[in-house]
């Protein structure tokens, strides 16, 4: 079918002003939009500016004295919130505790529960965050569905809520949150869990399943137990030894090494020669921690193990041990007859403190 | 008390941070050098008479421990101005290698501006008292 000339370039005229029109308007449109957006900018930079001077006033005003703090209009009280939350990841003490004064006398809390229902998801972060930083126990409640949430960041931000406020309340929650993490994120969610306090250690113990029926959250349990160096909870760490399952009886060592009890020594030590090299390795770390020089002989024996981070652990083990384990490195490193792996770890051990000045 | 005309370098890359250092020990009576990184810190401290130092650890162009480092690379008297870590990380390893690398002490983040004035005493007492 054949056009007639005319009509085809009536279309292309059209065409080309109706194209022209829609990318004017676009370009409009993102103009307005980037102005808009700059003008919001420097109004918060000016806001920003206007509250910092402001805030240190308040902040540091000699005790007993009325502390004040210029009135925050309703429509910046969302930009102050943002503002207000640059300065609880740093403050501490007296300052933590002033902020969160100012931050309540604003009234900026009320806002809370609907935002963590907010469509938008840093807006839910943002009132977990402030949940957290501001402790506000009466929303924690409404806390419990964002570990639900679709963005791992507000998941997150919501576990910490709950964690930091100490209730154990929402222990369950959040344990249940973790554990349905993926593995290689679980250690990184202890941090966590640390929230809790070493409170947590004992409902632990009261509320979770027998290792042998339910491992996962013994792991856990032992790796808290180490970082908080909680040693009521070593009878427990000692029992984990005892449980058939790698991943339990490493995590118990790491624990038992954090807490450095010398009386666990005879507990510790046939573990050096198990057959799981994980689990010699995480000996080795706990058997220069714990052991003193009773554990040198040992100690040597690993440094010819077949695999390298048993070696390397043994050698890090006998330089914890002060100067008689440096002296048998030192003896293993110059000893022409020793096992050449031995040898070796002895060489990089000594030589990687020295390049750090120390051993 | 602290004596006068103690002058402290804040290096630090985030200004909010860095705003309430410095306010609490202006409040002291110190004087405050500003820094927003580590080669910043270092040109400062080349050209003032810094007493104590506070860096931050995690810095661009350069970080604390980079700092650390190349202040105690530095002839005395500069080369021995008591150092203040401060960091967000809780990182032990961190730590050790911070003060292995010549740090006096070491904060993590949050920190109570207090209890870092107080240190920051202990620290000029040590260097100073020492001689």
């Amino acid at each position: 079918m054949h056009l007639p000339p005319r009509l085809v370039l009536q279309a292309l005229v059209w065409g080309t002003i109706i194209l022209g029109g829609l990318v004017t308007g676009l370009i409009l449109l993102g103009a307005i939009i980037q102005f808009r957006r700059d003008r919001q900018n420097r109004y918060r930079i000016a806001r920003y500016q206007a509250w910092e001077p402001a805030l240190t006033d308040y902040l540091f005003c000699e005790e007993g004295q009325p502390r004040p703090f210029p009135e925050v209009p309703e429509r910046d009280k969302d930009i102050f919130q943002i503002f207000l939350s640059r300065y609880h990841a740093t403050l501490a003490g007296q300052e933590a505790e002033a902020l969160r004064e100012l931050y309540l006398a604003l009234g900026v809390h009320h806002s809370l529960p609907k935002r963590l229902k907010h469509r938008v998801a840093s807006v839910r972060a943002q009132a977990a965050m402030e949940i957290e930083a501001f402790r506000i126990a009466e929303c924690l409640g409404e806390v419990v569905p964002l570990l639900n949430d679709p963005v791992p960041y507000v998941t997150h931000l919501a576990a910490k809520a709950l964690t930091h406020s100490g209730d154990l309340a929402y222990a369950r929650p959040v344990l249940d949150w973790v554990l349905g993490e993926e593995r290689y994120q679980r250690e990184r969610l202890l941090r966590v869990l640390e929230g809790f306090g070493p409170e947590l250690l004992p409902w632990l113990e009261e509320h979770l399943e027998p290792p042998e029926a339910a491992p996962k959250p013994w792991i856990l349990f032992a790796l808290l137990a180490g970082s908080h160096r909680h040693r009521e909870s070593e009878h427990r760490l000692l029992e984990l030894l005892d449980v058939p399952l790698v991943d339990i009886q490493a995590s118990a060592l790491k624990a038992l090494a954090a807490l450095a009890d010398p009386l666990t020594y005879p507990r510790v030590e046939p573990l050096a020669r198990h057959e799981a090299w994980p689990l010699r390795a995480q000996a080795a770390k706990a058997l220069g921690l714990i052991g003193g020089p009773d554990a040198i002989p040992i100690l040597i024996q690993m440094t010819s193990d077949p695999v390298y981070e048993v070696r390397r652990n043994a050698a890090q083990g006998m330089a914890d041990l002060g100067h008689a384990g440096t002296s048998a490195l030192t003896w293993l490193a110059e000893d022409p007859t020793a096992d050449p792996f031995a040898r070796d770890i002895a060489q990089e051990r000594l030589e990687w403190a020295d390049e750090r000045g120390h051993q | 008390m602290w004596p006068e005309n103690t002058q402290v370098l804040v290096v630090e890359d985030d200004q909010a941070t860095a705003r309430i250092i410095k306010a609490r020990l202006e409040m002291e009576g110190l004087k405050v050098f500003s820094a927003a990184n580590g080669v910043e810190g270092l040109e400062l401290l080349h050209h003032e008479a810094i007493d104590l130092v506070t860096t931050d650890l995690m810095m661009p162009a350069m970080n604390g421990f980079r700092l650390v480092q190349e202040i105690r690379d530095l002839p005395p008297p500069k080369g021995r101005v008591p150092i203040l870590l401060i960091s967000s990380n809780q990182n032990e390893q961190d730590m050790i290698r911070c003060l292995a690398a010549g740090a006096d002490d070491y904060m993590t983040k949050p920190i109570s501006a207090s209890v870092l004035v107080e240190r920051l005493w202990r620290m000029h007492q040590r260097t100073f008292s020492a001689g």
